[in-house]
C-alpha cells in the first residue's frame, strides 16, 4: 500500500519573545529583545498509509498542533519534508486542500446566528461540490449523525455535541480523502463523544478515509484508532499500537500506599525485575502502611506516567529497532 | 461562476444573520447614521459662518463629503474582514481560511459584510448627495456621470487597499489597530474639506501616501472646478478615477508577500 502521509526529518522552531520582569527591563526589552527558541516540533518522522486512523497523543504544548499544522499547510517546516498525497502541502496550497477535511475541535467554521444547513451551502460553492453529490453525503451525514432534528436551528441554539457534528459534517461535505481532526471531542459527553467515534469508523471502513486524531481521551484512541502516535517536547516518543504499549506495561505496576500518618504516596515498578514478593517485602520493612491499593495498568495510567516521566520510553523503542 | 455564487450566499448569510436581530441591527443602523450626521451638522452650522473656505461654500462641502460616505458604505461591506482582521489573525481563525481551496484575500472580501454600517453610512451619503448634488452646478450628462461612477469605484478600492495594507501589518507586529486610527482615520477627517488648507506636508502625505485626495477632493473638482485647482497638477483630476486599481494592486503585492510570513510563524 502507498504511503498517503510522509514526514521526514521534521523541525519547526518557535522565537518567542523574553519578557523580563521590572519596568526598566521592559523598557529594555523595546530596544533590544532577546528570543528564546521554543523546538515545537524536533526531529520528528512518520509515514501513514492510505486508510489509516492514527492517534495523535501526547500533554498540552507537546507539538501536536504544530504538526497537524504542517501537514495542512498552515504551517511551513523549519527543515525537513512534508508529502501528503502526492503534494506538499505548504507549496501547493489550493491544489492540496481540495483532498483535505481539518476539524479544530476548538474553533468552529460553522456561522453562529444561522442554521448549520447555511455553512453547508458555502462549503458546497467553496469546494465545488456537484450539487447530486452534495445531496448524497449531505444526507448519509445527517442519518448518522443523528442531524436531522437540528440542521434548521441556529448554531448558536445548538449543544457543544450538535455543534461539534455539525462542523465534522462542514470539513467532510467535499469527501476528502485525508482528515485531520484536531479534538474533536474536547469537552463532550460520553454519548456525544460515541457518536463522532462511530462516525469516525464508518468513514475510515466505507470511504477508506486516511484519518489523523488527536485527542487527550485514551478512549477515543482505544476505540477508533489502529496506531498510536505519543509526542513530548517536540519529539516522537512512541509509535505503534495500543495493544504493544499495553503488553509491554502489563509488567508495570502502580501501588497506592496509605500511610499510618495519612500520607498517600505512588509507587511505580516493573514486575518482571522485581518480583511482587521483593516489593511488597521492602515496602512493608521500611514504612508504616495503613493501606495498600494495586491499580490496573489501564492505558490511561500508563499514559499519564509516560507524561509525567515515570516511565522511560526508550528502552522500548531500542527493543523494537 | 463559482465566485459569484460564493460571494452571494457570503451575501446572504450576512444579511439573514442581521435579519435575526431585526430591531437591533435597525436601531444600530439609526445610530451610526446619527453619530456620522452630528459631526455633519456641527460642520455645516460652523460653515454657516463663512461665506466660504478657500472658495469652496457649503453646498460643495457637503458634495465633497457625500463622495466619503458613498465609498465607505461599500468599503465596510466589501472589506469588512480585513477591518477586523488583526483579531482574526489573534483568535486563529485565518487558519481556516488557509486549508479552503479559495484565494485568500477572495474569502475575506465580503465575508461577514457590515451591512449596519453600510445602511449608516449609505443613507447619510445618499442624502448629502441629494442635497449638494443639484446646488452645485455641475452638468450631469453623460460624460459627467459616467466620470462620477469611475471615481466612486476608484474611491473604494483606495480604501479598500489600505485596509488590505494595514491587514498585511498584522503579520508583522501583533496589534495595528493604532496604525490605522493614525493614518486612515485621522487622514479621512482631512479628507472632509479642501485639502488646500492644510499645510504642504500634509498635503503631501493625503495626496501621495493616504490618497484620501484621489477618493473625493480630485474628483470633485473634476466636477465643480474650484480655483484652489491651480495648486495642484491638473492631470490628478484625470487619473483619480485610476488610482483605485493602481493602489489596489499595490495594496495586492504587498499583501502576497506579508501573508508569507504567517506560514513561518503561526500565530
Amino acid at each position: 500500500m502507498e504511503n498517503m502521509i510522509e514526514v521526514r526529518d521534521v523541525k519547526k522552531y518557535y522565537k518567542i519573545a523574553k519578557r523580563e520582569k521590572g519596568m526598566a527591563a521592559a523598557a529594555g526589552n523595546l530596544f533590544n529583545r532577546k528570543y528564546e527558541t521554543k523546538r515545537a516540533v524536533d526531529d520528528i518522522s512518520f509515514s501513514i498509509k492510505k486508510g489509516e486512523i492514527v492517534g495523535f497523543i501526547g500533554p498540552n504544548g507537546a507539538g501536536k498542533s504544530t504538526t497537524v499544522k504542517i501537514l495542512s499547510g498552515i504551517l511551513y517546516p523549519d527543515a525537513g519534508e512534508v508529502k501528503v498525497g502526492g503534494f506538499i502541502p505548504y507549496k501547493q496550497r489550493k491544489q492540496y486542500v481540495k483532498n483535505i477535511g481539518v476539524v479544530f475541535g476548538q474553533k468552529s467554521q460553522l456561522n453562529w446566528d444561522l442554521p448549520l444547513i447555511e455553512s453547508f451551502e458555502l462549503m458546497k460553492f467553496i469546494y465545488k461540490i456537484p450539487q447530486k453529490k452534495y445531496e448524497e453525503n449531505l444526507r448519509l451525514f445527517s442519518k448518522l449523525l443523528d442531524m436531522e432534528e437540528f440542521i434548521n436551528q441556529p448554531v448558536r441554539q445548538l449543544s457543544l455535541g450538535q455543534r461539534m457534528r455539525g462542523d465534522i459534517v462542514a470539513s467532510l461535505l467535499h469527501s476528502p480523502e485525508i482528515v485531520f481532526l484536531d479534538e474533536p471531542t474536547i469537552g463532550l459527553d460520553v454519548v456525544a463523544k460515541e457518536r463522532i467515534r462511530e462516525f469516525v469508523r464508518y468513514m475510515n471502513e466505507t470511504e477508506r478515509t486516511t484519518i489523523i486524531f488527536t485527542t487527550h481521551d485514551m478512549q477515543d484512541i482505544e476505540k477508533v484508532c489502529d496506531r498510536l502516535i505519543i509526542i513530548d517536547k517536540g519529539k516522537k516518543i512512541y509509535d505503534g499500537s495500543i495493544e504493544e504499549i499495553k503488553n509491554r506495561y502489563a509488567n508495570i505496576k502502580t501501588i497506592e500506599l496509605l500511610l499510618e500518618d495519612g500520607r498517600k504516596e505512588t509507587k511505580t515498578f516493573d514486575v518482571s525485575k522485581t518480583p511482587m514478593s521483593v516489593v511488597m517485602e521492602s515496602l512493608f520493612s521500611e514504612k508504616n502502611i495503613k493501606d495498600i491499593t494495586l491499580c490496573e495498568s489501564e492505558i490511561d495510567s500508563i499514559i499519564r506516567d509516560i507524561y509525567e516521566g515515570r516511565v522511560i520510553l526508550d528502552d522500548l523503542e531500542a527493543e523494537r529497532n | 461562476m463559482g465566485e459569484v455564487r460564493i460571494a452571494l450566499q457570503s451575501l446572504k448569510m450576512s444579511f439573514s444573520t442581521r435579519m435575526q436581530y431585526r430591531v437591533d441591527s435597525l436601531v444600530a443602523a439609526l445610530a451610526v447614521f446619527i453619530r456620522e450626521s452630528a459631526n455633519i451638522i456641527v460642520i455645516y452650522l460652523a460653515l454657516l459662518k463663512f461665506d466660504s473656505i478657500n472658495g469652496w461654500n457649503v453646498n460643495e462641502m457637503l458634495f465633497l463629503f457625500s463622495i466619503l460616505f458613498l465609498t465607505y458604505a461599500f468599503v465596510v461591506s466589501l472589506f469588512a474582514d480585513l477591518r477586523d482582521f488583526s483579531r482574526m489573525i489573534r483568535e486563529g481563525r485565518f487558519d481556516r481560511l488557509l486549508v479552503r481551496p479559495r484565494g485568500l484575500l477572495f474569502q475575506l472580501i465580503l465575508n461577514n459584510a457590515d451591512l449596519i454600517a453600510s445602511v449608516g453610512h449609505g443613507t447619510l451619503g445618499v442624502l448629502l448627495f441629494l442635497v449638494s448634488a443639484g446646488k452645485v452646478g455641475i452638468h450631469w450628462n453623460f460624460a459627467t456621470i459616467l466620470y462620477y461612477v469611475c471615481a466612486i469605484i476608484s474611491g473604494i478600492l483606495i480604501q479598500g487597499g489600505m485596509f488590505i495594507i494595514f491587514s498585511s501589518l498584522s503579520f508583522y507586529f501583533v496589534e495595528t489597530n493604532s496604525i490605522r486610527e493614525i493614518f486612515y482615520w485621522n487622514m479621512r477627517k482631512f479628507a472632509g474639506y479642501p485639502i488646500s488648507i492644510y499645510h504642504k506636508l500634509i498635503q503631501g502625505l493625503i495626496i501621495y501616501v493616504i490618497p484620501f485626495a484621489f477618493v473625493n477632493y480630485f474628483p470633485a473638482q473634476y466636477l465643480l472646478r474650484k480655483p484652489d485647482m491651480v495648486n495642484y497638477n491638473e492631470i490628478y483630476i484625470y487619473i483619480a478615477p485610476l488610482v483605485g486599481i493602481i493602489v489596489y494592486l499595490a495594496a495586492y503585492a504587498f499583501w502576497r508577500v506579508s501573508v508569507k510570513r504567517y506560514y513561518s510563524t503561526g500565530n
